[in-house]
């Protein structure tokens, strides 16, 4: 839940909650108020009646107010006599309904009778009032709490604005893009703090990337030169004439064993660049026609491993992408399909509108099949493979936003490249 | 040929004068961008080893001052960056050709001798070494003047042991000049193998001498001792 919409509900509630029982409370308050009132005039009308009940010595008076009436009886006629305030209700004939009426019984003497005096008012129109009152009061309050709650919500939504910016362009950030990070201004203290924090932590975080990987690939560079000069050196030794056998095959062993560091820092080197995207300019890419001169490389190997080799371009398919990526790509799987084929097997390559597939025959591999494409999962023991191959495939792939699996059927391993999601 | 090696590493520089002059070449070496153009300013030279990140220059800067002297001179970069641009305006500026270090001198050589082809007979050169004669621009391979029909693999393969006859030649020196720098080895040697296996059977159908032997453990050499 947003933040905004969990503070606007509490708020709403807790409003909610007050003003229902503060206008119960309200109503009750008002009545009893109005009562007292009413109570009061009674009473003056009490001392009124006793003293024209001894001036005038009428028995009964009844004043030409329809809300007013006043009976006086005399007290041994009552059964019950009750005494005090009341509330009771009427049946008014001209009105033809109930309405509610105030009572004031109370006993005076008169010439030595006891009177038994009741005084009756209505309450319809102050009921009336209070209804209003209380009516208009409500109205008053939802009138409140919107206003409140709409400028509330607007003030905190423009505040919040620059915050919920800031955590798009967080998610949208990437380290290799090299775009400038900024940030909208706040007036709100904390968001313009945590946009300062967020500029200089990525500040910082963009420098010590940059350092680092500018290290990396100064300590691969710098790797190369001495290499270069171990390589050169048992190159020569190994023209040398009068090396025996064993120390032939040591220098042999050492020269090729510096040529895999080598050749691992080099294409480690291309695996961080490719990571990096330092291979921005693309160019529209005919997978087929570099598949065709990748099997025309590799037509002795498939000549000799009799493989028997399938195509299916039906689909005239284009890819954008960096033209040496591309051809490394497909001629790593290519590769791969041949090298790992059986004698006499099958190549099989299907390109679609989608995808492109290339399948090999061969047995089940014991290694998950997920984790093919890791680095250095090999599952020969073979020590001249670096392991890497896949690696970079599926690099290549993840840097274009294409899905590459691995799957095995009917004898067959399928490597396939979906880059539906990308057109 | 006349080669002049500019590299600031100087016992890289040494191995490569060293292989080079057993070949026959004739080889100066200078160690920054300075000295080699004052050289260039005297000497003329068939071709020139270039290191792209010298001391007190670019590399790519010598290029374009022997390109300026419209000198005929092939020339190589050799660099430790791998770079795709570098490598784009090295040979936009007419540089032959760009190995990266580490190289196998084999390579090198091989280069050489294209570019001595290039320079000295337009490119149109046969190799004809006793039964065997190579037609570079053709494609064709002929023993005992008949023709030996050959993969465009077999063919590089065949040409790369004739530029380093006599000289051992390791699997990976040969395996990275057929597929190039970013070939899983494991793939290239089973590939390398069956390669030369194929060649040097079909050499052998047509008479030929066996000249490709194999230095166990380390790799070939085309002998002709």
């Amino acid at each position: 839940m947003k933040l905004l919409t969990k503070t606007s509900l509490n708020y709403l509630s807790v409003t909610l909650f007050v003003f229902m029982f503060g206008t119960i409370a309200f109503y009750f308050l008002l009545r009893h108020q109005v009562n007292q009132n009413i109570n009061t005039e009674m009473e003056k009308r009490k001392s009124n009646i006793v003293n024209q009940l001894l001036s005038v010595h009428t028995s009964v008076y009844t004043p030409s107010n329809q809300n007013e009436k006043v009976i006086i009886t005399p007290l041994n006629e009552v059964p019950a006599p009750q005494l005090n305030f009341n509330d009771t209700i009427f049946f008014v004939k001209n009105e033809s309904k109930y309405v509610p009426f105030r009572q004031l019984c109370f006993i005076t003497e008169f010439n030595n009778t006891k009177y038994y005096i009741q005084i009756f008012k209505s309450l319809e129109e102050t009921d009336n009032l209070i209804v209003r009152i209380f009516l208009i009061m409500t109205l008053l309050v939802f009138l409140i709490i919107t206003a409140l709650l709409i400028t509330v919500r607007h003030t905190s939504l423009r505040s919040w604005n620059v915050f919920y910016d800031t955590i798009k362009k967080i998610k949208n950030y990437d380290i290799n893009l090299h775009n400038e990070f900024s940030l909208k201004e706040s007036d709100v203290k904390e968001f313009d703090d945590l946009n300062k924090v967020l500029i200089a932590m990525t500040e910082r975080i963009k420098k010590d990337y940059s350092n680092m990987k500018e290290y990396t690939e100064n300590a691969s560079h710098e790797i190369q030169t001495p290499l270069s000069i171990i390589n050169m050196k048992m190159e020569l030794l190994l023209q040398s004439q009068n090396l025996d056998e064993k120390q032939l095959k040591a220098v042999a062993d050492a020269y090729e064993a510096s040529n895999r560091l080598s050749k691992l820092n080099k294409t480690l080197l291309l695996l961080a660049k490719i990571e990096n995207r330092q291979f921005p300019e693309s160019k529209s890419i005919n997978p087929q026609e570099i598949i065709n001169s990748q099997l025309e490389n590799l037509e002795d190997l498939i000549f000799d491993k009799k493989i028997n080799v399938i195509k299916h371009f039906d689909e005239i398919t284009t890819l954008t992408l960096n033209p040496f990526l591309a051809e490394i790509l497909f001629s790593n799987l290519v590769k791969n399909a041949i090298r790992h084929n059986t004698n006499g097997g099958d190549l099989i390559i299907k390109t679609s509108q989608n995808n492109i597939i290339i399948s090999n025959s061969g047995s089940e591999l014991k290694i998950d099949k997920a984790s093919i494409f890791e680095r250095f999962n090999k599952q020969s023991s073979n020590p001249e493979s670096t392991g890497l191959g896949l690696a970079i495939v599926q690099k290549i792939c993840e840097v274009y936003g294409y899905k590459v699996n691995y799957d095995f059927e009917n004898n067959l391993h399928h490597f396939v490249i979906d880059f539906s999601n990308f057109k | 040929m006349k080669i002049l090696i500019v590299e600031d590493e100087k016992s890289l520089t040494d191995s490569v004068v060293e292989y080079l002059s057993e070949e026959g070449h004739i080889c100066e070496a200078v160690y920054n961008f300075n000295d080699a153009i004052e050289k260039l300013e005297f000497y003329d030279y068939d071709c020139i080893v270039v290191d792209i990140n010298l001391p007190d220059g670019s590399g790519l800067d010598i290029i374009r001052h022997v390109k300026k002297a419209s000198k005929s001179s092939g020339i190589i970069i050799i660099s430790a960056r791998n770079s795709l641009e570098n490598r784009i305006e090295g040979i936009e500026i007419g540089a032959d050709n760009y190995l990266t270090k580490p190289f196998h001198l084999a390579e090198l050589n091989a280069h050489l001798k294209s570019i001595n082809r290039r320079i000295n007979f337009n490119g149109n050169e046969h190799i004809i070494y006793n039964e065997i004669k190579i037609l570079l621009s053709e494609h064709a391979v002929f023993v005992n003047d008949k023709e030996v029909k050959l993969t465009k693999k077999e063919f590089e393969l065949l040409v790369f042991f004739v530029s380093n006859k006599n000289k051992v030649i390791t699997k990976s020196g040969l395996a990275e000049h057929l597929w190039g720098d970013y070939m899983d080895m494991a793939d290239s040697f089973d590939f390398l193998y069956t390669h030369i296996k194929n060649l040097r059977g079909k050499l052998l159908k047509e008479g030929c001498t066996d000249y490709i032997k194999t230095v166990y453990g380390v790799g070939y050499k085309f002998d002709i001792s």
